[in-house]
């Protein structure tokens, strides 16, 4: 089989069945989708499949056969970070980082598809991802801020109230 | 001060947004062997047959676990807690908790490792199970701990955490009503979405290293080498990244017994939980029951409160006794009660055993208390706002474990909720402070309170 | 480390046909093969070993994907994602939005769905009843005969049988009334899907009252009157306790569920 991964062809042996995320982990050694559950149900394995949002832990390999695969290493590097990453890192969106790179994947799906700065918008897109950290609030106002494609001051951390589940996103 | 109040990102921020910070299982050694255990069926049962050799000569397994392999066969390391050990490592005679573990297997695969795990002949004689703590105390129930049903270790032998402060009894004799609730949270599951994890590297030097998720490196490192009987320069534990712990990684759960592969099969390991051994058999936040009984005023003056606490402390103690006295000392939350009869049990059940998770043994008593309040509130018709700031905390005030309070914030808390949420106070309530309490707020049940206390 | 511990052990022989023809030739009589449509059930399984399967089908290539019409009559391909319908007209638009997430619904295909386990082990098949409201029939195969019978029929024999689509008729008017969980990617705890076709026809049918979906034919007959159609519902479904709920919450629920179905019909007419 063949896997493009964040550009880069690999050619890889192995059952069609196997999970991709096992081939990228333990075949590859690309280790920024994680293994949280292995059943679909927490979103940290996601990569995206000829860029849509894809659960790598329920995904055959023999399905991603031939397509452009994007993990969480294939968006920006420390010295260029894009975006939804300046966006995270100046919102305090990620505490432990477990599920942040499966979150950034699918936020950035969810930019590319014209995503706007509605909260329930990103709540929805964002539904199948799990975090035990942060109480969700910081990753959504970070990807509203993302979408309004607000500029990220990297020094420093944002102010004010963020949304909740009572004022539904409003500041 | 540069960083004191400032709004700084996180130092690992551009890591975590790169997928660049590396958890335990991103850390890949060759020749890694997989780890898997073989976990107890029933609740509570006595082992009758315990045959690993089927599994020890199946190809691609390097190394079989039981009891025996363990030098020292405790769990966890909680003499310095004053807790004596009550849990094997790797169960013996007997399984107390469903997914207890009983061996370990180190294979090439994952799906070898699993395999092995099913060749381990094993057999078992079911014994009664006791998962209702109120029930431990029946002499019908049957008895699952050695120790019997309930902690018995606290101080002097006792196996009650006890707290008496002033005459409660006069306190209910004095009470214009008695306001009684029962309150029982449920265990919860830490459900960090990382699961328990662990790789070993056996060192040319002869050295262990020990990536670990613990989120209590030096005390992790200190049960370790009690297990193993080695000296802890024998072992360089490495952390970094807990994948969310929130409590439930401080158990050393994976640690030792990795190591002990390791040794064995001579070649590194790692042993990575599924998210149902997680859920099965991780440790969880203890269930409480907790019986209220406050004595009242009509004006809301709360003059005693008559306590009982059950921990659920699962089948072994672990942490469990020192979390039932935290919760013991924070009995009374953020309010002066005078008098006080508190006894609370480590009770156990053939649960997976309890653990730590945030505000460990307190904010079970918390939510007791500030649904108490409520209650009471309502019971004698008055503002439930009203009667915390009257039965605040304030200076001089003293805790049921008997410590002055020199700077209680409460007052100033729940005017801050108040305004908050836009609940007008009268003008009495919205100028209180936490100074010392003087004239209407020094009733004459509340005289002899302050600077008082007796307990141990 | 090995790669993909599937491929070490009696591994399983993977066969991925490329046309309709190809799968129906290769799924045989069905002995010892395992189906994979998108493989969110298959793929957990493997990994968990509770499924260790000696051959699998995997029908990602065999061109049965897509939703096509034929004036009023629409035809899904077996293999569509669960994604591609979601906004379709109710029942089947909004019970599709209420299957998991994003990811999931655009792995998980309309055959894996409809044929999924018994409820009581694995509560899926969320889609059953939005289809058997619109008296859908299923296309499928089995030593080489294809056949179409009613939803109701192929659902007893979903294990047997290789299905390769499903096809309705436009209703007049549909419906759809889920549990609403506060978080989603939760499977269908119960959820009722009412429909009433060109000709008149009434069908409402329960996912999640039950070990798979069911047609409701006491509250069908009552529907002149919701309330009572609610509570005759109870008649055509014995619910079930599982990690989702409880069968006492879903014989208190199914009634209101029923109800609410019902008068939105009447409110679409």
């Amino acid at each position: 089989m063949n896997l493009t991964i964040n550009g880069i062809s690999h050619e890889v042996a192995g059952s069609e069945l196997a999970p991709l995320l096992d081939v990228l982990r333990e075949e590859l050694g690309i280790m920024g989708a994680k293994a949280g559950c292995h059943q679909g149900g927490c979103g940290s394995c996601t990569v995206l499949v000829d860029g849509e949002p894809r659960r790598s832990c329920l995904l055959p390999a023999g399905y991603a056969d031939g397509t452009q695969i994007t993990t969480v290493e294939g968006l920006g590097a420390p010295e260029n970070l894009m975006p939804i990453q300046q966006a995270f890192v100046h919102y305090y969106a990620a505490q432990c980082g477990f599920c942040t790179s499966g979150m950034l994947l699918a936020a950035q799906a969810y930019l590319d598809r014209g995503g706007t700065d509605d909260p329930e918008a990103i709540q929805h897109a964002l539904a199948g991802h799990v975090c035990r950290c942060t109480g969700y609030s910081k990753i959504i106002d970070a990807v509203a801020a993302a979408a309004r494609g607000d500029s990220f001051d990297l020094t420093t951390t944002a102010v004010g109230k963020h949304t909740t589940m009572a004022n539904g996103g409003a500041e | 001060m540069k960083v004191v109040g400032a709004r700084i990102p996180r130092y690992d921020g551009v890591a975590h947004v790169t997928g660049r910070t590396t958890y335990v299982d991103d850390v890949s050694v060759p020749g890694t062997l997989w780890a898997k255990a073989l976990r107890s069926p029933h609740h509570h049962a006595r082992i009758t047959k315990l045959d690993t050799s089927k599994a020890e000569s199946m190809p691609g397994v390097h190394a079989v676990i039981t009891w025996k392999d363990v030098p020292l066969l405790e769990y966890g390391h909680l003499a310095a807690l004053g807790i004596p050990a009550d849990e094997p490592l790797l169960a013996k005679d007997e399984v107390r908790y469903l997914g207890q573990p009983i061996a370990l297997v180190a294979a090439q695969s994952e799906e070898l490792a699993a395999a092995a795990v099913d060749a381990i002949e094993v057999g078992f004689e079911e014994r009664p199970a006791l998962f209702d703590i109120r029930q431990a105390f029946d002499s019908e129930s049957p008895k699952i701990h050695q120790w019997g049903n309930w902690y018995p270790h606290f101080e002097g032998e006792m196996d009650v955490r006890q707290i008496r402060k002033g005459d409660i009894e006069r306190a209910f004799e004095d009470a214009d009503t008695i306001v009684q609730g029962v309150y029982r949270p449920a265990a919860i599951e830490h459900a960090p979405i990382e699961t328990q994890v662990c790789q070993v590297v056996p060192e040319p030097n002869g050295r262990l290293t020990i990536y670990s998720c613990t989120q209590a490196l030096y005390f992790s490192l200190g049960v370790v080498a009690a297990h193993l009987q080695v000296p802890l320069n024998k072992l360089k534990i490495v952390g970094g990244t807990t994948g969310g712990g929130f409590g439930g990684k401080v158990d050393t759960a994976t640690e030792t017994m990795s190591c002990l592969l390791a040794m064995k099969a001579n070649r590194p390991v790692k042993w990575r939980w599924t998210r149902e051994e997680e859920f099965l058999c991780s440790s969880t936040r203890a269930p409480w029951h907790m019986e209220l009984a406050t004595a009242v005023t009509k004006d809301g003056w709360i003059l005693g409160l008559k306590m009982l606490t059950l921990h659920d402390s699962g089948a072994y103690a672990r942490f469990s006794p020192y979390g039932l006295t935290k919760h013991s000392f924070h009995h009374t939350g953020a309010y002066s009660i005078p008098n006080l009869h508190f006894d609370g049990y480590v009770v156990f059940t053939n649960r997976t055993p309890t653990t730590a998770m945030r505000g460990f043994g307190v904010t079970s008593v918390s939510f007791a208390v500030e649904t108490h309040m409520n209650r009471i509130a309502n019971e004698l018709g008055l503002d439930p706002i009203e009667i915390r700031l009257k039965n605040a905390n304030r200076i001089g005030d003293t805790s049921p474990n008997g410590i002055a309070y020199t700077d209680p914030s409460t007052v100033e808390t729940i005017q801050a909720i108040a305004e908050a949420i836009g609940h007008e106070l009268p003008a009495d309530y919205r100028t209180m402070t936490n100074e010392p309490r003087t004239g209407e707020l020094l009733p004459e049940h509340l005289v002899s309170q302050v600077g008082s206390t007796e307990g141990h | 480390m090995a790669v993909a511990s599937v491929a070490s052990d009696a591994a399983t022989e993977v066969l991925m046909p490329g046309s309709e023809d190809e799968a129906i030739a290769t799924f045989g009589v069905g002995a010892e093969v395992v189906v994979v449509g998108g493989g969110t059930i298959v793929v957990p399984d493997m990994t968990y070993r509770r499924l260790r399967p000696a051959k699998a089908l995997m029908l990602g290539s065999a061109g049965l994907s897509g939703i096509g019409t034929d004036g009023s009559r629409v035809t899904i391909g077996a293999t569509t994602p669960v994604q591609a319908l979601v906004d379709l007209k109710a029942p089947l638009g909004p019970c599709a939005s209420n299957v998991a997430d994003l990811e999931i619904r655009s792995q998980g295909t309309v055959g894996g769905n409809l044929c999924a386990g018994d409820g009581t082990e694995a509560p899926r098949g969320d889609l059953q009843g939005a289809f058997l409201a619109l008296g859908a029939t299923a296309r499928s195969a089995a030593n080489g005969d294809v056949t179409e019978e009613p939803l109701e029929d192929f659902l007893g024999k979903r294990h047997e049988r290789l299905l390769l689509s499903v096809s309705f008729d436009e209703p007049a008017a549909g419906a759809f009334v889920g549990l609403d969980r506060p978080h989603t990617h939760d499977y269908t705890a119960l959820a009722v899907s009412g429909a009433r076709a060109q000709d008149g026809t009434l069908r409402l049918a329960a996912t999640g009252a039950g070990s798979w979906g069911a047609r409701l034919p006491s509250a069908e007959a009552a529907a002149g009157d919701p309330a009572v159609a609610g509570e005759a519902a109870l008649n055509d479904v014995t619910p079930h306790d599982d990690a989702l709920a409880s069968a006492w919450y879903r014989t208190k629920v199914l009634p209101v569920l029923v109800r609410r179905v019902l008068t939105a019909l009447e409110e679409s007419t």
